[in-house]
């Protein structure tokens, strides 16, 4: 039992680790490309003409891999009006329900994603002359991260609503936390705006 | 098959389902319930994945992940401190004073940022603590900064104009981006006329002395290389140097020397976490994009705009009557819908009409994209208060009591710029934007 679950674990942090090196560097590479272009442009006079196509390809990448972070971070947003009003054990039951139809919708989005990539191997894309399913295959390997994301995220979600959870990583709440406490020990009464200078 | 898409959207939107799948789900929905007639001999969901591609398959798009990087690197750079700091010593002295702060370090900031939550979260954030700390009450400071992150997107860069100018060819970025200058700085105003009102009447906040002109040079030029931000975008493609989405890219490479070389304050170690938060953040943006895409395309099939083009019509009404209606229709979705599905929803629907009946296609933007952005600092769907509340451990409800004035003040602006075009339309005819 304990192995497994730690075993589940590492997985998991193997897999966000990976998910979140391919989302961060292909944002580097995106930027690098289009920013080169404009200097090649401008400086000597010419631009390399796959830069568009590879970093739109970059671009759709992150967004269909990147989903699955957002999710799990709850940086997509929903409206949790109906869940707050219901008693405990009926939101629950409704969190179980949403649990279902989001996997339904990743279902559909992987399978017909495999489908309409397959449907356009044999095509070429305009400027690399790569099959066109290669990059169609952006939309159902998202789906697949997503799905991985969710399964992983489960316990939370069920548990406390992680689409509720603040949208402030780590590092910002600490700083806020210690500003927090900074203003509690002595509630001043003068204006204070001096110790914002650096 | 409209009553389908609209009835399921609703009651995923109801039990909570983020936005992003409940455009998808109740497009699907759609598809299997009503595709055979609109996909005659073919499976219908596939449709799916194909307007998911295509939906955020554009290099104009690409402005999106650059201006959400720039800024992420400007702000881990505390840059945010500086713009503080020179805000506080311009218009401290004013009456309500760290609000006039709050006002116009959003102003400032919006010039870094095209997006209202990555204002509320920063600036915003901090401009409420700072606020509290100089005496005043804690809900009031949360609205004002609240209200305030609404600037962020009308004062460009924005990333909802981006996303705009890809649903509606009417329209091009810079020409949204130059239109939304004054609009922005009339809602700076606005809401700095109200903290005078709102801080004299209820006696809020302490007096801060006046600062020296000289103060005020030191802070200017600590703050300068974020201020010199817009100006490079609007500069460069103002000039003809370049496209929206290279001027981005061009920012976040500004953005990075700055932090690293100028103001010394990002390290190449922190360099990796934030480009993946950037993706992040990117992928939560498009992947709503990719979704509606599919919803805007069934409307589209639904032939949605041309029924309500038709009913509009025969209202029978002026121009003047007709912008009210729409606004109010635009207002009443943005209390319950997000910025971004609203205008890939809306734009598709109303823009067609807004042109038949002679409204500048710019000039409807910017009312479309205000009146949407106010809707982001409403109940009960306002992602923005959502923000503050959760940061200033403030209750909703006590929140949404405090906009309430703030707002007024808003809707005061989106009146004037529904009803005087030249508001948005002055500085991009200057540049030759416009038909």
């Amino acid at each position: 039992m304990s192995t497994s679950r730690s075993a589940i674990e590492h997985f998991g942090n193997a897999f966000v680790w990976t998910n979140r090196f391919l989302i961060g560097l292909f944002m580097v590479i995106m930027a690098g490309l289009v920013f080169t272009n404009v200097v090649l442009r401008y400086v000597f006079g010419f631009s390399i003409g796959w830069a568009e196509e590879v970093s739109r390809y970059l671009m759709i990448s992150v967004a269909f891999l990147g989903a699955g972070l957002a999710l799990r971070q709850g940086s997509l947003i929903a409206v949790d009006l109906l869940q707050d009003a219901l008693p405990a054990k009926a939101a629950r039951a409704l969190r179980m329900v949403i649990v279902v139809i989001a996997f339904a919708f990743l279902a559909v989005v992987i399978y017909y994603g495999f489908a309409y990539a397959l449907q356009f191997w044999n095509n070429r894309t305009p400027v690399l002359r790569i099959s066109q399913g290669i990059p169609y295959l952006a939309v159902p390997i998202g789906g697949i991260f997503m799905a991985v994301h969710l399964l992983l995220g489960l316990r939370e979600f069920m548990q406390r609503d992680w689409l509720a959870v603040e949208q402030l990583d780590e590092e910002d709440a600490d700083e806020f936390l210690s500003e927090e406490l900074r203003e509690h020990p002595e509630p001043t009464d003068g204006p204070e705006t001096r110790d914002l200078r650096p | 098959m409209i009553a389908i898409l609209l009835v399921s959207f609703l009651i995923c939107l109801a039990i909570g389902l983020p936005i992003a799948l409940v455009m998808g789900v109740s497009s699907i929905a759609t598809l299997l319930l009503a595709g055979g007639q609109i996909l005659p001999g073919v499976d219908p969901l596939m449709i799916v994945p194909r307007r998911m591609f295509s939906g955020i398959d554009s290099f104009p798009l690409m402005a999106v992940p650059f201006f959400i990087l720039a800024a992420d690197l400007m702000t881990a750079g505390r840059i945010t401190a500086a713009l503080l700091n020179f805000s506080n010593t311009l218009v401290g002295h004013i009456r309500g004073g760290l609000g006039q702060v709050n006002v116009l370090v959003s102003m400032f900031f919006a010039g870094i940022s095209g997006s209202a939550l990555a204002d509320a979260a920063g600036p915003g954030a901090i401009a409420m603590r700072m606020m509290r700390r100089g005496g005043y009450p804690a809900e009031y400071a949360a609205a004002l900064s609240a209200a305030t992150a609404t600037i962020g997107p009308i004062i460009p860069p924005s990333i909802i104009m981006v996303i705009y100018a890809i649903s509606d060819d009417s329209v091009t970025v810079a020409g949204l981006f130059l239109a939304g200058v004054v609009p922005g700085i009339l809602l700076g105003l606005a809401l700095g006329i109200a903290n005078y009102i709102l801080a004299s009447r209820r006696r809020m906040g302490d007096r801060i002395p006046r600062h020296s002109w000289r103060d005020r040079a030191v802070s200017f030029w600590k703050a300068l290389p974020a201020i010199m931000m817009p100006l490079i975008i609007l500069g460069g493609i103002l000039s003809g140097f370049f496209t929206p989405t290279e001027a981005a890219a061009v920012s976040v490479v500004y953005a990075l020397l700055v932090g690293l070389f100028v103001t010394r304050t990002l390290t190449l170690a922190s360099l990796p976490g934030i480009f993946v938060r950037s993706g992040i953040t990117t992928a939560a943006v498009l992947l709503i994009v990719a979704t509606a895409s599919i919803f805007a395309w069934l409307l589209t099939v639904g032939q949605v705009p041309q029924t309500f083009a038709a009913l509009i019509s025969d209202l029978d009404l002026p121009q003047g009557a007709i912008l009210l209606l729409m606004a109010l229709l635009i207002l009443a979705c943005g209390l319950f819908i997000d910025t971004l599905p609203a205008v890939i929803i809306l734009v598709p629907v109303l823009a067609p009409v807004a042109a038949q009946f002679g409204v500048d296609p710019l000039h409807f933007a910017i009312m479309l994209v205000l009146n949407l952005t106010i809707g982001m600092a409403t109940p009960p769907v306002g992602p923005v208060l959502f923000v503050m509340s959760t940061v200033g451990r403030i209750r909703l409800e006590v929140l949404s009591r405090a906009v309430v004035p703030l707002l007024l003040a808003e809707l005061v602006v989106l009146l004037l710029v529904i009803y005087a075009p030249a508001l948005s339309l002055t500085v991009p005819n200057l540049f030759g934007y416009t038909r």
